[in-house]
C-alpha cells in the first residue's frame, strides 16, 4: 500500500527509515574485504571497513517502497550520490521530501529530494527520486 | 593499524586498471543473467525489505523483485573489463518494467566517461538489462572512484581486497 497519493504536495515528508549497521550485516562467507576487514580497508586508506552503498541506499529504496508501492518498481528513478563513507557500524536515517507533482501519460511523476543521514546528522547520501501514483479518476 | 598515503598496485586479481587503462566508448559486453526465486529472497534479506510484493502470496500469485537487484550485473561487467576497487559514489537508474523471478535478462554495459575531480580519478559506465522479448527493463549509470587515496599519492603494494567478486549477489 503506498502512502503517497495524487493529493500529494511540495512539501510532503516521506516516511523515514533506519538503520543501526553491524559489520556483519556487510560478511559474504569469509572473504576479506574492505566492508569487513580493517587490513584490507587501510590497505586502501581508509580509517575503518565502509559499508556496501547499496545496502545504505536500501535504507532510501524502503522510503520509496512505501511511499509510492508499485509506481516504484515500475517507473521508479533515482539519481543519488554516495557523499562520504559510511563506516559498518553507523546509525542511518533515510530522509526525503517531495519537491514537485508532475503528470506523465495517465499518472502523475512525483519527485522528491531524498537523503541518508548518519548519527553526526552528516548527508551522507543525497539525490532525487521519483515514482508514479494514479491520478485522480475523471468523470466523463 | 595506520592507513597508508599510497594507492594499491595490485591484488590478487592482478595490477589494478589504471586510468589511463580505461578508453570512453569501451563495450563490457553483455552477460545473461538469471533473476531467480533465491536471489529476490537474498535482496530481500540484504535490505531488509520484506513488502509483500516482494513475495509470493496465495495460489496463482505473482511476486516481482526489487528493483535495487539490478545492481550487481552491471558491476560484474565492469569487473570483467577491469580490475578495479575503489568505492561507489553515484548511482543513477530507471525501472520501465517489473523484475520477475524466474526471468533471464540480457545486460549490456559500456564505459562512458571518466574524469579528474579532487585529486582523484573516476569512470562512468552505463548499462541496460532487456528481457527476453527485448523491452527494456532498466538502465543505469555508475560513477566509480578508482581509488579513495588522492592520484598524486604513488601506486605500490599489495591490496587485500579486489574489485572483482564472484558473480552471485
Amino acid at each position: 500500500m503506498a502512502v503517497i497519493d495524487e493529493g500529494v504536495g511540495a512539501g510532503y515528508a516521506l516516511p523515514t527509515v533506519s538503520k543501526k549497521f553491524r559489520l556483519e550485516d556487510f560478511k559474504r562467507g569469509e572473504e576479506k574485504t574492505i566492508h569487513t576487514d580493517y587490513e584490507a580497508a587501510a590497505r586502501e586508506g581508509l580509517p575503518a571497513p565502509v559499508a556496501i552503498g547499496p545496502q545504505v541506499a536500501a535504507l532510501t529504496f524502503r522510503q520509496l517502497r512505501l511511499s509510492f508501492g508499485a509506481g516504484w518498481v515500475v517507473g521508479g528513478r533515482y539519481d543519488l550520490t554516495f557523499r562520504k563513507p559510511v563506516f559498518v557500524t553507523d546509525f542511518c536515517v533515510a530522509r526525503g521530501a517531495v519537491t514537485r507533482v508532475e503528470p506523465e501519460g495517465d499518472k502523475l511523476r512525483v519527485h522528491c529530494d531524498v537523503w541518508v543521514e548518519n548519527q553526526k546528522s552528516e548527508k551522507v547520501i543525497a539525490g532525487t527520486a521519483s515514482g508514479l501514483v494514479p491520478a485522480a479518476a475523471t468523470n466523463g | 593499524m595506520s592507513t597508508v598515503k599510497t594507492r594499491v598496485l595490485e591484488d590478487g586479481q592482478g595490477r589494478r586498471a589504471a586510468f589511463d587503462d580505461i578508453e570512453i566508448g569501451h563495450s563490457l559486453g553483455e552477460m545473461e543473467w538469471q533473476v531467480t526465486d533465491d536471489l529476490v529472497d537474498l535482496q530481500c534479506q540484504l535490505d531488509q525489505d520484506f513488502d509483500p510484493m516482494y513475495f509470493l502470496q496465495g495460489e496463482g500469485g505473482k511476486r516481482v523483485a526489487p528493483p535495487q537487484i539490478t545492481y550487481r550485473p552491471p558491476r560484474w561487467l565492469f569487473s570483467r573489463a577491469y580490475n578495479v576497487r575503489g568505492l561507489f559514489v553515484r548511482w543513477e537508474s530507471e525501472s520501465f518494467r517489473a523484475i520477475e523471478p524466474n526471468t533471464t535478462l540480457k545486460v549490456t554495459g559500456t564505459i562512458v566517461d571518466k574524469f579528474v575531480k579532487k585529486d582523484r580519478e573516476f569512470v562512468v559506465y552505463q548499462a541496460e538489462g532487456h528481457d527476453a522479448q527485448g523491452n527494456l527493463v532498466f538502465r543505469t549509470k555508475r560513477t566509480h572512484v578508482l581509488d579513495f587515496v588522492e592520484r598524486s599519492a604513488p601506486r605500490e603494494g599489495a591490496g587485500i581486497d579486489s574489485g572483482i567478486k564472484p558473480e552471485k549477489i
